[in-house]
């Protein structure tokens, strides 16, 4: 399959701050995954694809012509930003449909496409209401509206499921997945792999500006498995709880807080180690408050991977 | 070849239409515009309470366009027109950086400076309505006896037609430093109550350095007795001149502001 956007040697600076360093990509149709945590390029990268930003090093191109500048591309790109921001006095119907007109429609075609895209992401019935009193998910569902109402080629998606319910999630991917399958080009960021996990098996993290590894989802699931995982749990009888995970061999350490209210256990094993704890609550009668992992997030898992 | 040239022209035209039309309408229902309808409504306001001190004072010593060419003068001229550039200019640009809206605009198959074009006229006009509305609505109440002298119609035109090319000239200068400076307004302020004020009264060719200056010399010549301060040291330019030259400084700096917003990146805030 030939590829789509071809970055080489991708690199961006703020004054002295890396924002990107030496990415070379070849994303194909479908569906790519940009993970990584929050600050460590992911929206520099989307802007410098979307020409948003100059490279400092590096080009980009899509079809095989330079993005920066070159508006006539924008035709076949939609582009959904992080940023909530919006002309916040416009009605939802009113945003789509004066975005649409910045391609030249005709307002029979504008009209119809707007109620598409508004359609598809059920923001229909609130459509004539101003921007300004919409919940953060119904903003969140419209900056992702007016990145589709044109039907594009290629949809870039920077954290599109942030600030949405469970099922307005699940909407969002399902529309993406139908629009993979239909042959486009898809390029979601998040820094919640179970997002992008649920999207699509092609990913590439990227980490402190660079690509850290790119490849298959499972590639990163075994990574990220063999991460040893820090637990958290505060009760009742934090000594007592202590001294039952001693013999297991799947963990690692076990540390007391000063309050002495809660322990820190450290296992390579997370499932095992969740499933033990339930039968030694009941049966020694330990009240538990909060089970909280502290390092169950990316950020954490890049620090280990890459040994700091 | 030439019609390929031809045809990107004519895109770019109907791209200016485009971003016009878009703004327009924003810009009508925004609350920035209402509040300066009712700024620009000020000199209404006080035509209305002169109108009505001379009616109930029976006092008539001072004519109904005389008092009209001040209100030009001390009003339109020296304030509102570069109130209403500044605030309006500056933000063609900045709005769009501030309010982290620029990126709907530069992913849409529209060049730059078409973006810049579009919200410039759009705004323009708007603060135009603004001016003219007010400006007819001052006129018409302090000449209400003398509303058949059509001599009278023609010095109304005549400032309409300064207040007009000011407006298109002082958003082009505020348009330029909207896109080239974070504190646009601050400068703006600057420049128009401090560099237009002070140097529109010195001597000589130093004066010609003023947009202002341009504008006073396109004025009718009566203008405004009582503030005839206001035109003090003033050696005017031609009519031809003075046109010219204030269509000039617009183009100038509207291509400056396409050519810098074309350059230059916008970060936004916590980026």
């Amino acid at each position: 399959m030939n590829p789509v956007i071809v970055t080489n040697n991708l690199s961006k600076w703020y004054g002295n701050v890396l924002g990107l360093s030496d990415v070379s990509l070849k994303i194909e149709p479908g569906i790519t995954g940009i993970l990584g945590p929050n600050g460590a390029g992911k929206s520099t990268f989307l802007k410098l694809i979307t020409g948003q930003i100059k490279a400092n090093i590096g080009t980009v191109t899509i079809n095989g012509k330079k993005i920066r500048n070159n508006y006539t591309l924008f035709s076949m790109i939609g582009f959904c930003p992080e940023q909530d921001s919006f002309y916040e006095e416009m009605t939802g119907w009113k945003f789509v449909a004066s975005l649409l007109k910045l391609f030249h429609f005709s307002a029979k075609e504008i009209e119809e496409r707007a109620e598409k895209a508004l359609e598809i992401v059920e923001l229909t019935k609130d459509k004539d209401r101003v921007i300004r009193s919409y919940s953060r998910g119904m903003r969140q569902r419209l900056k992702v509206a007016q990145a589709i109402a044109h039907e594009p080629e290629i949809i870039i998606l920077d954290e599109p499921l942030n600030g949405l319910d469970p099922l307005g999630r699940r909407k969002i991917i399902r529309l993406i997945k139908e629009y993979s399958s239909e042959g486009k080009t898809i390029i979601v960021s998040s820094h919640v792999l179970p997002e992008i996990e649920a999207m699509t098996r092609k990913i590439v993290l990227i980490h402190q500006g660079k690509v850290f590894a790119q490849g298959d989802i499972h590639y990163i699931r075994d990574l990220i498995e063999t991460h040893p995982h820090i637990i958290s749990i505060k009760c009742s009888n934090p000594r007592e709880l202590a001294s039952k995970f001693i013999h297991e061999d799947y963990v690692l350490s076990v540390h007391f807080d000063s309050e002495q209210d809660s322990l820190l256990v450290e296992t390579r094993n997370r499932d095992k180690f969740f499933a033990l704890l339930p039968p030694l609550f009941v049966n020694f009668k330990i009240e538990v408050q909060e089970i909280t992992s502290p390092d169950d997030n990316l950020q954490a898992v890049f620090d280990y991977l890459v040994g700091k | 070849m030439a019609e390929k040239k031809a045809r990107t022209f004519r895109y770019f035209l109907s791209s200016i239409g485009e971003v016009f039309s878009v703004f327009f309408s924003l810009g009508k229902a925004a609350r920035k515009t209402k509040f300066f309808f009712f700024v620009s409504f000020l000199p209404v306001i006080i035509a209305l309470v002169i109108k009505l001190i001379q009616v109930f004072s029976e006092q008539t010593t001072l004519s109904g366009i005389f008092i009209f060419s001040n209100i030009v003068m001390v009003l339109y001229l020296q304030f509102l027109i570069l109130v209403l550039a500044l605030f309006f200019g500056t933000s063609v640009c900045s709005e769009e950086v501030e309010g982290k809206t620029l990126t709907y605009l530069t992913t849409r198959p529209i060049s730059k400076s078409s973006i810049i074009l579009g919200k410039y006229a759009a705004y323009t006009v708007l603060i135009i309505l603004m001016v003219a509305i007010g400006l007819v609505f001052s006129f018409l109440i302090l000449n209400l006896n003398n509303l058949l002298n059509f001599r009278l119609y023609k010095i109304l035109l005549r400032y309409m037609f300064v207040l007009v090319l000011g407006l298109i000239c002082y958003t082009s200068f505020f348009t330029f430093l909207g896109t080239f400076l974070k504190k646009s307004v601050l400068f703006g302020l600057v420049f128009g109550f401090g560099w237009e004020s002070v140097i529109q009264y010195f001597p000589g060719s130093t004066q010609k350095f003023a947009i202002v200056h341009y504008l006073k010399s396109l004025l009718p010549v009566s203008s405004g007795r009582r503030f005839s301060f206001l035109l003090f040291q003033l050696e005017p330019s031609s009519v031809g001149t003075s046109i010219f030259m204030l269509f000039l400084i617009t183009a100038v700096f509207l291509g400056l502001a396409c050519l810098l917003f074309f350059l230059k990146e916008y970060i936004f805030e916590d980026q």
